[in-house]
């Protein structure tokens, strides 16, 4: 008998033990997983005029659902399905404000009544922008409701990339929160070349740092001979002085997370995604996947690398301090407030990264909180450019805001309020955030990097405030934007969002409180 | 049983030259060539060499799936694509940034010599374990591999299929078009090519003179020239029609007179 048949008797059947899968920790997880086939299925079998409010009820049910369970589930800490998904307080919290974002994300992409031409999305993506069929789509009113199921395997993918306890679970997350996303940005319904563009750069380059990703998780395992995080861990406690593998597997591992967390230098496609994709979906992005890539960060520093932290801390210093100063002072030069925006979020990034150098449970503690409060404001920030519009769609050159503070005193105000926090001003969010991951710098002795950080914030209010100051202090020219009054869609995501950046300004405790009881990641 | 990397007995090391010099080239060819073809052929010269590294290394089915998979069906598919979308385009190598591919080349360089050094130092201080003990664990590579998707890689398998499901739909999304025009039958056609005043039948055949009827000589008209229209418009735009002169007036003479050859 040849060993290939000999291999395949009663030894290897007993060999086989069933997998130990925890399905009810798992169970956001595969709620969405399981709303976003459903929503495909939609796709195909519902016609054409009953698909939106249908995905509208499997989107918001879904969310709501995997939410109550995530709720349900707090204090739970086990690791499941044979080690590669881990679900402790940290992947909670996170899961808990990557459905709230989410949800409001999907509030923002169901608005209609903003553009009188339908909602923010192309009518068919595949038609050529400008041709007569898009005319005529648009004319008929036809809506893309395929970025629902979009949406929902996008967050899919970010929930299992904040829980997964294995380099390669991380991967396959990876992939599947990008790829929506790609195609997402690509979907405007103006701008639509633009749109394309960034979609395209998004997906190349996301596609590049994707493969060094993985060949950073395959130098690791050519260390350790596991994927596994903890394995990996005890391995680098174990070995001593083979430090090449490791060093070229945790620097190429950084690349690809550093680059969905837009820090400098991994930062060149942020402008261009923010500014060309739809803003309902760059919203939703900015805030979703930031809270996603630093998660999955924190966990591979915290659980995996930590024995390492002498190597890996100074490489992360010279990043952070690199993407704070370089977010901001070219923030500064920006005259397209998406873009302004996009460079902001990249100085943010570099604030969250003060943190997660601290390297200690405060270090985590904080950069959780700012990435909540970071995620709100960014939230509310992009739903206030969907309501400022011109006749050619949204009015998103600086010049073009001047003086909305007198024809529009609500909506200037509330978004001073969110550009106050981005600036890290006391009593909004973005204070307490920044303070928390200062003190956690200071403490581990990075006072340095506190100072740099101090600089870049300075630098960072400029900009900030030079919009608020463009607002109030100039008066409306015949170019000056004007706001649309939204429906109760976007309403509701942008009241939610300002609530909650006072409320993490005035009473940030019971979110502190409940980062506490989170504790640090499982190992 | 741990061997270190002199162990490798002297086939493995042929195998292992001559399969990692063409996969090298053939990765070189694919960055190298100009023609999108080319490269596609390149790649497909890398995959097969690192199937036959993978057997080597006792991953059977890893070099079987990469046969099949990669060089069978991806670059196949790619090949496809690449015909329909036109084998003539070829990318316009205008740098938009200055000084970007010197810049690119250099840094690809420094970052290809950093990860060679780092990883042959890395690699000739450890020990080398091979795969044996890993397959014989559940009685074989297949079985192995399918205990790992099984058990521990069970979830993240399953979620590839999301991955599955997002790229086929965003396929359709950005290529999908919806009908809203009528389409036009045979019948509208037809009326439509005859209306159009266009000569609606065959165009005339190409020439038969003398020796040449290919498709590049033209059909000679009553007064003398020739006719554009016999000859087919790729040939015409290439510059290859047949003009008639003096040698092939020659050479009938020659035929008809019986003087020649």
């Amino acid at each position: 008998m040849s060993p290939l048949l000999a291999s395949v008797g009663a030894e290897t059947e007993t060999a086989f033990t069933m997998p130990s899968i925890n399905y009810y920790a798992i169970a956001p997880i595969l709620i969405l997983f399981g709303a976003a086939v459903v929503s495909v299925l939609v796709e195909a079998f519902v016609p054409q005029r009953g698909r939106r409010p249908v995905q509208l009820v499997i989107v918001v049910g879904s969310i709501v659902a995997a939410l109550a369970v995530t709720i349900d589930l707090r204090g739970t800490r086990l690791v499941t399905g044979e080690g590669a998904i881990a679900v402790d307080g940290p992947t909670l919290l996170m899961w808990g404000a990557l459905l709230v974002i989410g949800l409001l994300g999907a509030l923002l992409m169901a608005e209609r009544s903003i553009d009188p031409l339908g909602d923010a999305f192309a009518p068919r993506a595949s038609a050529l922008p400008g041709s007569e069929d898009e005319q005529e789509f648009t004319r008929r009113g036809f809506l893309q409701t395929e970025v629902w199921p979009f949406l929902l395997f996008a967050l899919t993918g970010m929930l299992v990339f904040v829980a997964s306890n294995d380099l390669l679970v991380m991967f396959v997350a990876l992939e599947v929160m990008s790829l929506p996303l790609y195609l997402l940005a690509g979907m405007a319904r103006r701008r639509r070349l633009l749109s394309q563009e960034a979609a395209l750069k998004y997906f190349l380059l996301g596609a590049f740092s994707s493969a060094f990703f993985l060949y950073g998780a395959a130098m690791l395992y050519g260390f350790s001979g596991s994927v596994s995080l903890v394995a990996i861990s005890d391995t680098l406690s174990a070995k001593t002085g083979e430090g090449s593998l490791v060093a070229i597997g945790i620097a190429l591992l950084m690349v690809g997370l550093l680059f969905k967390v837009a820090a400098v230098p991994f930062h060149q496609w942020t402008p261009d995604v923010y500014q060309g994709a739809p803003t309902p979906v760059t919203g939703f992005m900015a805030a979703t996947v930031k809270i996603a890539a630093f998660g999955a960060l924190l966990r591979v520093l915290y659980v995996s690398l930590g024995g390492l932290r002498w190597d890996w801390e100074p490489m992360l210093w010279i990043i952070a301090a690199l993407t704070m100063l370089v977010g901001s002072v070219v923030a500064i030069t920006q005259t397209d407030i998406k873009r302004m925006l996009a460079y902001s979020s990249i100085a943010q990034a570099g604030f969250i990264l003060v943190g997660v150098v601290a390297a200690s449970p405060q270090g985590l503690a904080s950069a959780l909180f700012y990435l909540v409060a970071y995620a709100f404001t960014t939230i509310g920030t992009f739903a206030v450019i969907t309501m400022v519009r011109d006749a050619s769609g949204e009015a998103t050159h600086l010049s073009k805001w001047a003086g909305l503070g007198k024809k529009s005193p609500v909506v200037a105000a509330v978004f001073s309020l969110f550009m106050l926090s981005l600036a890290g001003i006391p009593l909004t969010s973005g204070f307490v955030g920044k303070f928390g991951v200062f003190a956690a710098a200071i403490d581990s002795g990075n006072t340095w990097l506190v100072i740099v950080g101090v600089v870049a914030s300075v630098i960072a209010a400029f900009f900030y405030v030079r919009v608020i100051v463009l607002m109030y202090f100039s008066d409306p020219t015949p170019d000056t934007a004007s706001v649309v009054i939204p429906s109760a869609f976007t309403t509701i995501a942008l009241t939610a969002s300002a609530v909650m950046t006072i409320a993490l300004g005035v009473f940030p405790q019971w979110l502190l409180d409940i980062i506490t009881q989170a504790g640090v990641f499982i190992r | 049983m741990t061997d270190t990397v002199t162990d490798v007995n002297t086939g493995e090391q042929v195998v292992f030259w001559v399969c990692a010099i063409l996969a090298v080239a053939g990765a070189l060819g694919m960055v190298l060539s100009r023609k999108a073809v080319h490269s596609a052929l390149w790649v497909a010269l890398t995959m097969i060499n690192l199937a036959i590294l993978y057997i080597a290394n006792s991953a059977p089915f890893l070099g079987m799936v990469q046969v099949i998979v990669y060089t069978g069906a991806v670059m196949m598919l790619f090949l496809f694509v690449l015909m329909v979308v036109g084998v003539d385009a070829s990318d316009s190598l205008i740098e938009t940034i200055k000084g970007q591919r010197l810049a690119a080349i250099l840094l690809g360089l420094g970052l290809g010599i950093l990860l060679v050094w780092g990883i042959g130092s890395g690699l000739v201080a450890s020990p080398t374990v091979g795969l044996d003990a890993a397959n014989d664990a559940y009685g074989g590579n297949v079985e192995g591999i399918a205990n790992l998707i099984f058990t521990r890689y069970l979830l993240v398998f399953e979620l590839t299929s999301a991955l599955l499901i997002t790229a086929a739909m965003g396929a359709m999304v950005l290529s999908h078009r919806d009908r809203w025009k009528e389409v036009a039958s045979q019948r509208d056609l037809s009326i439509a090519r005859f209306r159009s005043g266009v000569h609606p039948g065959n165009l005339p055949n190409p020439g038969v003179y003398a020796r040449h009827n290919a498709v590049d000589t033209p059909a000679i008209l009553p007064d003398g020239g020739t006719s554009d229209l016999s000859v087919p418009q790729p040939v015409r735009a290439r510059g290859d029609e047949r003009t008639l002169d003096q040698v092939d007036i020659d050479e009938v003479r020659q035929i008809t007179e019986g003087s020649g050859e």
